[in-house]
């Protein structure tokens, strides 16, 4: 089962390091969320300055010391959400061109084909969103810009938790993606679904707007929300924390549970979709 | 089953949702070291019974064992038995010939360390060595078939499925093929599964063959079984434009067995007891009819004959190449005239 597994590790490395615009995408993208989106809409502005100004912002934002440094962490969720979204369209293609039956013919336990693409397509999702972290702090050193500020007392067991949420977002989205690309058979099917799935995902989620601003209905879906739990954590971590109903902890034990239960669903239908019939 | 058994199929039958029933009550015993040739015309069946047998449909009625182990079953364990070469490319054109066999080589369970000589030693009998680290995309279509047939065997089966393998190849290029399935079995005395619907391919390879068609098993021997079968011999009578009264004259004649359908261009086959003395007569009796005529030819039954024999009608519309060319080519078709 190992040698298999580590066969589709090596056959998605050798794809994404042939296709340069998909590898230069993964490095752009954040970043242009960030410079143009993050550093346009900057909420402190709506406020006067001084401490008043900067304690009713801090309040609104659950601690972050800025729109841009809040937005930042949703936007570590948005690219892990936006680099998933693609995670069946291996699986998707393979159909298409003819690649699948081969493997579908071979021995490889179906468990190793599916753990392969869920590891790889994961990582593939949660490098990008660090990456857009760390641009978003390096953004602190650029004169005229606005970068994510953190608090200074970051603990191992926080960058533990971080680590462990990003890791649970990207398992739990690659899981429902990868499972679209098993099930569904058109490129139409499949891009009409991550369409509709992708901007309510992230609009009933705090990534990018805070949840005391939403309509009390929308609040409560977003507290459900495993891209709302994500980010819950890593602010709690980095910021100084006000406001959160639960510790991180909790928001942890709730992101295993989705990641758990989408993990589930995908392995019983990719299993299902690749039984003979 | 015994030992000298490599495939094993008893009442075998598919029906497809919708009703369609793609193959029917199909028995086979296919024997070790043994070039299996199932031929027959597209839609007959073959691609469906050999996706049973690989594992990749299962079947409505019936049972089916590969090297001793029911397809049904044991799936896993038939697909580390087998090899299989699809209709289709299924090379991944992003990756190059040798990363494919990589790639095939460890869905068996095969690092690359291991499987490197063999890779090498692959690529260096479908002649791709020199193409082996270009990427498939680059690719004429004959090399991606050969790629095909290496990541069929780069895992070294005991039994080889080849379905429609020269689909696509050039004369040279099947030539070239059918040197290689001859020596693999030779070699390594693989069992070979192969399905064609040329009839030249299924003569020439085949230790035996089974004709199929709609889903049933019409006839299952030896080529030359096959053809001993049918005695006698068949006329070729070519007209110089196609005339709709060729057939009944030719039916009008004492002597003739059957008379096979028309081609596109007028020709037509009939199926005599001895040709010598029935020649001259079907000279006269279509130019009494006002049928010119161009070429008439004899030969011995082919695998066409016996495909008509047995279904009534011909296995395509130019078997023998005597529809689409001027005079001469209607004595050499592509079995020469076996």
């Amino acid at each position: 089962m190992y040698r298999e597994f580590v066969t589709v590790l090596h056959r998605e490395w050798l794809r994404w390091k042939r296709e340069p615009i998909w590898v230069a995408s993964a490095f752009i993208f954040p970043i242009i969320y960030l410079a143009l989106f993050g550093q346009a809409f900057d909420l402190n502005r709506l406020f006067p300055a001084g401490p008043v100004g900067a304690y009713t912002v801090s309040r609104a934002l659950y601690g972050a010391p800025n729109y841009f440094s809040y937005f930042a962490i949703g936007m570590v969720a948005f690219v892990t959400l936006t680099s998933a979204l693609y995670s069946g369209t291996g699986v998707l293609f393979d159909k298409q061109l003819g690649i699948h039956p081969r493997t579908i013919a071979s021995p490889a336990p179906r468990s190793a084909l599916f753990a392969g693409s869920l590891v790889w397509r994961s990582f593939s999702a949660v490098w990008p969103a660090f990456l857009a972290m760390g641009v978003a702090v390096a953004f602190t050193d650029v004169p005229g810009l606005v970068g994510l500020s953190v608090r200074s007392t970051v603990t191992a067991l926080g960058i533990a938790e971080i680590l462990a949420a990003e890791a649970l977002l990207a398992f739990m989205f690659t899981s429902l993606f990868l499972t679209f690309g098993y099930v569904l058979d058109s490129n139409e099917a499949y891009f009409g679904m991550t369409n509709l799935l992708n901007l309510p995902i992230l609009f009933t989620s705090n990534a990018m707007f805070p949840q005391s601003t939403m309509p009390a209905w929308l609040q409560t879906v977003t507290a459900y929300n495993p891209a709302s739990m994500a980010v819950n954590v890593m602010r709690e971590n980095l910021f100084n924390t006000s406001g959160y109903p639960y510790p991180p902890e909790i928001y942890l034990l709730g992101l295993l549970g989705w990641a758990a239960a989408l993990i589930g669903i995908a392995l019983y239908l990719s299993a299902r979709t690749l039984r003979v019939r | 089953m015994s030992g000298s058994e490599a495939i094993t199929v008893e009442s075998l039958g598919k029906t497809f949702s919708g009703g369609i029933e793609a193959v029917k009550e199909v028995n086979l015993t296919i024997h070790r070291g043994e070039i299996f040739g199932f031929l027959g015309p597209n839609g007959a069946g073959k691609t469906t019974t050999i996706s049973i047998l690989t594992t990749l449909l299962l079947p409505t009625t019936g049972r089916a064992e590969v090297d001793g182990i029911d397809v049904v079953r044991s799936p896993e364990l038939v697909r580390r038995k087998i090899g299989l070469v699809f209709q289709r490319s299924t090379a991944d054109t992003l990756l190059t010939g040798r990363e494919n066999l990589e790639v095939a080589a460890g869905y068996h369970g095969i690092s690359p360390r291991q499987a490197a000589p063999r890779i090498r030693q692959v690529l260096e009998h479908l002649d791709l060595s020199e193409a082996a680290d270009r990427r498939v995309k680059t690719y004429s279509g004959g090399m991606q078939r050969r790629l095909e047939i290496a990541a069929g065997i780069v895992h070294q089966p005991e039994i080889l499925f080849l379905d429609e393998p020269t689909l696509g190849l050039d004369p040279q290029g099947r030539s070239g093929f059918w040197d290689y399935i001859q020596d693999l079995r030779s070699t390594q005395g693989m069992t070979i599964f192969l399905t064609t619907h040329y009839l030249d391919e299924a003569d020439q390879l085949s230790d035996r063959i089974s004709i199929i068609d709609h889903g049933s098993i019409l006839k299952t021997g030896s080529p030359a079984q096959l053809k001993e079968e049918l005695a006698g011999d068949v006329i070729a009578v070519r007209p110089s434009v196609p005339h709709e009264q060729l057939r009944e004259v030719l039916r009008a004649v004492p002597g003739i067995l059957s008379v096979g359908e028309m081609t596109p261009k007028g020709a037509c086959r009939v199926k005599v007891a001895r040709a010598e003395s029935l020649v001259p007569v079907i000279v006269r009796s279509c130019d009494a009819a006002g049928i010119e005529l161009t070429d008439v030819s004899t030969h011995k039954p082919s695998l066409d004959e016996v495909y008509l024999s047995l279904t009534g009608r011909e296995f395509r519309g130019d078997p023998e190449g005597i529809d689409d060319s001027g005079p001469g080519r209607g004595n050499h078709g592509p079995n020469g005239g076996r």
